[in-house]
């Protein structure tokens, strides 16, 4: 119930930077728009003392994202998780 | 009677390899072994290090300005040229491969706005028109490190005569190359690209303010911001533009990328001073470039003869960082 409930938190909290800034403004343009110093220490942080391309190949990606899209991603793989185990639950309370 | 007999692996004490020896012959071989790897790096991953654009010409020969002496040995190349900040490329020191692909060649820079004469020049045809001569100078980069370069180049205020300032002009906008395709930093569409710099006009007719096109004798590699780059000793590296395509004179204070993006660590001024520490760390002393030892920083970057003058009237003003 609990991951249900995160999940519909996070469903309707990828509308708010999609309201807000447009449903094409990338994440982190949301990120930077909060805190504008936050990415840029993030970035050094990243590649100078783990790996340049974790940067590069895997942050960056998701931050170029539409900033609603991380947020609706997790919501609805909050919501799946939910499901299963509500029917498993169902399904252990039926035998 | 004991009859010693040398086994095959024993050499006599004289013939051991001084300890300073064997640690400098690993430090080169540490640096060979580095640049292979970088080398064999480019060689598996062309498309990050490979040169775009025409052939980059020769520099014509530059004599040495003996009037400023760094007071410390040059930097090897390989370390000036290897570690490198140049966030259009990454926000880490390697970015040289990544930098290599910046076509250097045909290349031109504007100088526009208050000015008599708005011109644009091919960056050949200015080299050929201007005073080239090699200075060395030491850099200071706000991250407490330093290195000591032989730069090639002419003076900021040659060109500056070239266009004519009107009175007006109080400052100098320099604005980097942003080339999308090339820089993958452009990827982070969320900060003010391009990367914006700026300087008074009295700053900008200093003697020491140069403009950059070679290093170590040679074509300014793109990591140190070739083909063009403005270089002011006295101030923080990030000062000192990279791969400069506009300048700008205008009445208005340049509002810089850092400025924009983290005010509160960058400002306008970045003039070198041990005894303000930037918000997260010292600058009281700053880790030479090749031999990584620790030495005090001096107010001005030791080249406070030159400009302290500059700012008699300006106490008012957040002049160190």
């Amino acid at each position: 119930m609990a991951a249900i409930a995160l999940g519909i938190a996070f469903l309707l909290l990828a509308a708010v930077p999609a309201g807000v800034l447009g449903p094409s403004a990338p994440l982190g343009e949301a990120i930077y728009r909060l805190y504008p110093p936050f990415l840029n220490t993030f970035q050094a942080g990243v590649q100078r003392h783990l790996a340049p391309w974790l940067w590069d190949d895997v942050l960056l990606p998701v931050l170029v994202l539409p900033s609603w899209v991380p947020f609706a991603a997790v919501g609805l793989l909050l919501l799946a998780l939910g499901g299963v185990r509500r029917r498993r639950h169902r399904a252990a309370a039926a035998r | 009677m004991l009859i010693r007999i040398r086994r095959g692996w024993e050499i006599p004490e004289h013939q051991v390899t001084p300890e300073a020896v064997v640690l400098n012959r690993r430090a080169a071989l540490g640096l060979a072994g580095g640049l292979a790897a970088a080398t064999a790096a480019t060689i598996v991953r062309p498309a990050r290090g490979q040169p775009q654009g025409a052939a980059v010409p020769p520099l014509p020969p530059a004599a040495r300005n003996t009037r400023y002496q760094a007071e410390r040995p040059v930097t090897p190349e390989p370390y000036a040229t290897a570690y490198n900040n140049y966030y259009e490329f990454g926000s880490h020191k390697g970015i040289a491969a990544a930098a290599r692909r910046l076509p250097l060649r045909p290349w031109t820079v504007r100088v526009e706005g208050l000015v008599e004469q708005p011109r644009e020049f091919g960056l050949d045809d200015l080299i050929a028109a201007m005073p080239i001569e090699e200075r060395i100078y030491r850099l200071r980069c706000v991250e407490a490190w330093s290195m000591v370069v032989p730069w090639t180049g002419f003076p900021l205020a040659a060109l500056l005569d070239r266009v004519r300032p009107l009175a007006a002009a109080r400052y100098v906008r320099f604005e980097t190359a942003a080339i999308p395709g090339v820089m993958p930093g452009l990827r982070q569409s969320w900060y003010p690209w391009p990367y914006i710099e700026g300087c008074t006009i009295e700053e900008a007719a200093n003697e020491l303010a140069f403009l950059v096109v070679g290093a170590y004798g040679k074509p300014l590699p793109p990591q140190n911001g070739g083909p063009l780059r403005v270089h002011f000793p006295w101030k923080y590296g990030f000062k000192s533009g990279k791969s400069l395509v506009r300048i700008t004179l205008t009445d208005r204070r340049p509002r810089s990328f850092w400025e924009t993006v983290q005010g509160n660590e960058y400002g306008f001024w970045a003039n070198v001073n041990p005894e303000v520490p930037h918000p997260r760390w010292s600058q009281a002393t700053e880790r030479v470039l090749g031999t990584d030892e620790r030495i005090p920083t001096r107010i001005f970057n030791g080249y406070g003869e030159f400009v302290a003058h500059l700012y008699v009237n300006l106490q008012h003003e957040r002049l160190w960082a």
